[in-house]
C-alpha cells in the first residue's frame, strides 16, 4: 500500500493546489490513488481545488474539509494552508460517501452516507474515517446514528470540520461538491492495518457540581444554578469557550471524560450548549491544563498507537487535534506535531487536522466515542 | 555596470506569492492575539478564584499555603508566557516585514548608487571637453553663442557636479537607512553572536531619527553620546536593539509630554536631551546607560514599569509591554540587569549590565 502527501502554505488556491498535486505526482509516480483526505483552510476556494484533484485523479474516493489549521510531514504545522493525503492500493478497496442535511435528520442523513459508501465491499468494513459539520448538530448524535447504521463494530476516526474559531460555518467535501451540515466517510476493507492513540492533558480545578437540568447537549442548571453562573464563577464576564471543558465524572469512579461548551444558548436563563450530550445528575468539574500537558499528550497519543499496532511498522499517519489545544498551546502549537514524531523510529507521509471534535473509540477495535480537548493518533499500513 | 541575469517573471511570481502568504501571516496574528489574550484572561480568573475558594475552605492550614503558592506561580509563569506569546507573533512578522522591504529597496538603491559613479565620471568628461572647446575656439559663431547663453552653460558647468554629488549623499543615505532596518530587524537573531553594541544603537537612533527631529512645535531632540571604549559583545543583536528601541522610545515618549506644556521658546532654552553613556563596568560586562530629562515618574510608578501591560498612556499610544519584554530580553536572555532611575519632573535613567561573554 502506498501513501503519498502534499501540503502547501500558499493563500492563493490555484497555487496551492498545484504545489499539493506536484509533489503527490512525484512520491505516486504514476500510480493512481483510490482514496484521499483533504482538509483546507476556510478562505480557500473549495470547489476550485476539488474539481483539480478529481481531474488529476479520476479513481480517487475523495472526502474532506475545512479546518482550524493543518499539519503534515510535508510542511509540519501550519494556518491557512491545504493539505491532501491519498491511498494507493490493488487489495485494499476504498470507498466513499456522503449525507447531507444532518440538523434536518440525522439518522437520515448519516444512514445515507453509509448506504453511499458500504454499497461496494465484498469483504468485512474494517474502520471508518468521517469529517462530520460540527456547528448545526451534536456531534454526539452523529456519530451515534453512524454507529447505528455501520455497526457498532465498525471503529470511527475523525474530527468534525472548523473554520478557524469563527463559528460562522465549515464544510465538508465529498469528490467535487462542497456542503455544510454534512457528513462525508470513507470505508475501508481488505487487508490493511491499522491501530490508533488517544490522551488529552486537562485536569479538573475548581469546586464539582450536579447537573441539575439538561437536554442532550444543552446544559440549564448545575446545583440548581443557571449553568452560566457555574462557569462565571470562575470566568468572570468572559464567556465560556472549548479550552475550558467540564470534566464529566462516572457515577461511581474517579474517570472522567470532557465535554466543551460551544456557546450561551439562552443568556436570559444563562444555559449553554455543548459540543456533545451531558446528562442530567451528572458530577461536573470545570477543567484547565497547560502547555507542557498538552503536549505530554500529543506524545503519549502517538505512543499507543505504535504500541498497538498490528504489523511490522506503519506506513502512515493520521492526525485529528481538537482546536482547543491550537488556541491554548498559540505559537507552541507546532510542537505538537514534533512531539507526536519523536516516537516514531522513522519519518512517516502523514497528514491532520485541527478540528472541532474528535472521533474515536477509547480502546483498540472498541465502541467508538466523541470526544473534546484530544489529539488522536491513527497508524495505517499494509499486511 | 553589469546586472545579475535573473529571470524577472519568475522573481517576481515568487516575491508575490511570499507576499500572499506573509499577508495572511499578517491577518492572522492579530486575530490569534486576541484569542489568546481572551484565554489567557480566562486562566487568570479561573486561578484567582480557585485560589480565593482555597483560602475559603479552612482544611488544612499548610497544604493550603502550598496549593496557593504553586498556583500563584502558575499565575505569574500564565501571564509571561502570554507576553512572549503575543509580542513573539507580532515582531515575528513586522521583523520579517520590515526585512523584506529593506531587501527590496537595496537592490534598486544600489543599481543607482553604482551607476552614479559612472554618471558622474561621464559627465566630468563631458564639462572638461566643453572646457576644452572654450579654449580653443574663444569666440564661436554667434549661433553657439546665443544657445550657450540661452542654456546658461555657464551655471550647468558648476551646477551640474553639486547636484550629483547631492544625490550621491541621498543614495547614501537611503543605503545607510537599510543598513540599519536590517540590522534592527536582523533576522538572524536566533543566534547568538558577538557584536558592536554601538553599532546597534546607531541602527536604532536612525530608525527614530523621524521623531528625534526639528518639527514645528518643538525644536529637535538633542542626543548625546558618550561611547566608551566597548569589547565585542556576545548577544542575541536582533532582541538587544529591540530593548534599545523600547527605552529610547519611551524616553522620546517623555520628553514629547513635557513639551506639550512648553512653548517652542522655553524647549530652546533648556532643550530636551537623550543622553547615552556606555562603559566597560569590569572586564566582564558593560553598562549602556540611557537617560533623558522629561517627564520623569513617581515611585508608585517606577515599581510597576516591567508588570507586563502596565502602561499610564492613553489606550491605543502605550501597550504596556515594551519595558516588560526589554527586561525579560536583558535579564532572561543576557543574564544582564536592568535598572530605573527616575526623579518625578526631572529626570529618567535605565541602566543596562550586560556581560560581555555569555
Ligand atoms: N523614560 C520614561 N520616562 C517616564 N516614564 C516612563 C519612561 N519609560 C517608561 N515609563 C513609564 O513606564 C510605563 C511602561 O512603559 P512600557 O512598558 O514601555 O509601556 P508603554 O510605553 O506602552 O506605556 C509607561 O507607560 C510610562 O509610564
Ligand atoms: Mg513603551
Amino acid at each position: 500500500m502506498l501513501f503519498a502527501v502534499g501540503h502547501s502554505n500558499d493563500p492563493d488556491s490555484q497555487t496551492a493546489i498545484s504545489e499539493v498535486l506536484a509533489q503527490i505526482h512525484t512520491t505516486l509516480a504514476g500510480t493512481s490513488p483510490k482514496g484521499g483526505v483533504l482538509f483546507a483552510a476556510i478562505d480557500f476556494d473549495h470547489a476550485l481545488i476539488l474539481h483539480r484533484v478529481i481531474k488529476a485523479f479520476p479513481d480517487i474516493n475523495l472526502i474532506g474539509g475545512t479546518t482550524d489549521g493543518e499539519m503534515s510531514s510535508v510542511l509540519g504545522f501550519e494556518q491557512d494552508s491545504l493539505t491532501l493525503m491519498v491511498f494507493c492500493s490493488d487489495e485494499v478497496t476504498i470507498t466513499a460517501g456522503m449525507g447531507r442535511g444532518l440538523s434536518k435528520d440525522v439518522t437520515a442523513a448519516s444512514h445515507s452516507a453509509v448506504q453511499q459508501a458500504k454499497a461496494n465491499h465484498k469483504e468485512d468494513i474494517q474502520f471508518c474515517i468521517s469529517l462530520p459539520e460540527s456547528l448545526t448538530t451534536s456531534g454526539a448524535l452523529i456519530l451515534d446514528s453512524l454507529k447505528q447504521a455501520l455497526g457498532a463494530r465498525v471503529p470511527i476516526f475523525g474530527g468534525l470540520t472548523a473554520d478557524q474559531w469563527r463559528s460562522e460555518q465549515t464544510y465538508q467535501f465529498f469528490q467535487t461538491e462542497v456542503c455544510s451540515d454534512a457528513v462525508p466517510i470513507l470505508l475501508f476493507s481488505g487487508p490493511i492495518l491499522f491501530s490508533h492513540g488517544i490522551a488529552s492533558g486537562w485536569q479538573p480545578i475548581g469546586k464539582p457540581g450536579r447537573v441539575t437540568k439538561a437536554e442532550s447537549n444543552v446544559v440549564y442548571e448545575i446545583d440548581d444554578q443557571p449553568a452560566l453562573a457555574f462557569y462565571q464563577r470562575y470566568l468572570g464576564d468572559l464567556p465560556p469557550s472549548s479550552e475550558y471543558p467540564l470534566a464529566l465524572f462516572d457515577a461511581d469512579s474517579n474517570r472522567y471524560y470532557m465535554r466543551a461548551p460551544i456557546e450561551i444558548h439562552d443568556a436570559t436563563i444563562g444555559s449553554i450548549i455543548f459540543f456533545g450530550d451531558v446528562p442530567v445528575q451528572s458530577m461536573v468539574q470545570i477543567t484547565e491544563t497547560t502547555h507542557d500537558n498538552i503536549l505530554a499528550a500529543s506524545r503519549q497519543s502517538t505512543q499507543q498507537a505504535l504500541e498497538n499496532y498490528p504489523g511490522q511498522a506503519p506506513a502512515a499517519a493520521l492526525f485529528f487535534s481538537c482546536a482547543s489545544r491550537r488556541q491554548i498551546l498559540g505559537s507552541r502549537t507546532g510542537e505538537e506535531y514534533e512531539q507526536a514524531q519523536h516516537c516514531l523510529t522513522q519519518p512517516l507521509p502523514s497528514c491532520g487536522f485541527y478540528t472541532n471534535g474528535e472521533i474515536a473509540p477509547l480502546q483498540q477495535h472498541g465502541t467508538t466515542y466523541f470526544h473534546n480537548e484530544t489529539f488522536i493518533t491513527l497508524l495505517l499500513g499494509a499486511e | 555596470m553589469s546586472s545579475d541575469v535573473i529571470d524577472p517573471q519568475v522573481e517576481v511570481q515568487q516575491l508575490e506569492r511570499e507576499n500572499r502568504i506573509l499577508k495572511k501571516k499578517l491577518e492572522r496574528s492579530n486575530a490569534n492575539c486576541l484569542n489568546l489574550e481572551e484565554t489567557a484572561q480566562k486562566k487568570e480568573s479561573l486561578l484567582r478564584q480557585v485560589i480565593h475558594e482555597l483560602g475559603e475552605s479552612k482544611e488544612s492550614e499548610a497544604l493550603l499555603e502550598k496549593q496557593s503558592c504553586e498556583l500563584e506561580q502558575a499565575l505569574k509563569d500564565l501571564k509571561r508566557t502570554q507576553t512572549q506569546l503575543v509580542q513573539a507573533e507580532k515582531m515575528s512578522s513586522l521583523g520579517q516585514l520590515v526585512a523584506g522591504i529593506a531587501h527590496e529597496i537595496n537592490n534598486p538603491v544600489n543599481f543607482i548608487h553604482g551607476n552614479l559613479n559612472h554618471v558622474q565620471d561621464y559627465a566630468q568628461n563631458l564639462l572638461d571637453f566643453v572646457q576644452l572647446y572654450q579654449s580653443h575656439y574663444p569666440n564661436p559663431t554667434p549661433e553657439i553663442q546665443i544657445e550657450a547663453e540661452e542654456i546658461d552653460l555657464e551655471f550647468i558647468q558648476t551646477d551640474l557636479p553639486k547636484i550629483l554629488d547631492s544625490m550621491k549623499m541621498g543614495t547614501d543615505r537611503i543605503r545607510q537607512i537599510v543598513l540599519s532596518l536590517r540590522n534592527f530587524s536582523r533576522m538572524d537573531e536566533a543566534e547568538f553572536k558577538t557584536v558592536d553594541i554601538h553599532e546597534g544603537i546607531d541602527s536604532t537612533l536612525l530608525i527614530l531619527q523621524h521623531r528625534l527631529k526639528d518639527k514645528p512645535e518643538s525644536p529637535s531632540i538633542q542626543v548625546i553620546r558618550n561611547y566608551g571604549d566597548l569589547p565585542l559583545v556576545a548577544c542575541y543583536p536582533g532582541q538587544l536593539n529591540q530593548a534599545f528601541m523600547n527605552i529610547l522610545a519611551n524616553a522620546i515618549d517623555a520628553l514629547e509630554e513635557v513639551n506639550t506644556k512648553r512653548t517652542y521658546e522655553e524647549i530652546r532654552e533648556n532643550p530636551s536631551q537623550i543622553t547615552i553613556e556606555t562603559s566597560l563596568v569590569d572586564s566582564t560586562s558593560v553598562k549602556i546607560s540611557i537617560s533623558d530629562n522629561g517627564i520623569g515618574m513617581p515611585e508608585s510608578v517606577q515599581q510597576r514599569i516591567f508588570d507586563p501591560f502596565f502602561t499610564t498612556k492613553a489606550v491605543g499610544k502605550g501597550t504596556g509591554m515594551g519595558m516588560s519584554i526589554s527586561h525579560q530580553i536583558i535579564t532572561e536572555k543576557h543574564g544582564g540587569r536592568l535598572d530605573c532611575f527616575s526623579t518625578p519632573g526631572k529626570r529618567t535613567e535605565f541602566m543596562i549590565q550586560i556581560p560581555v561573554h555569555h
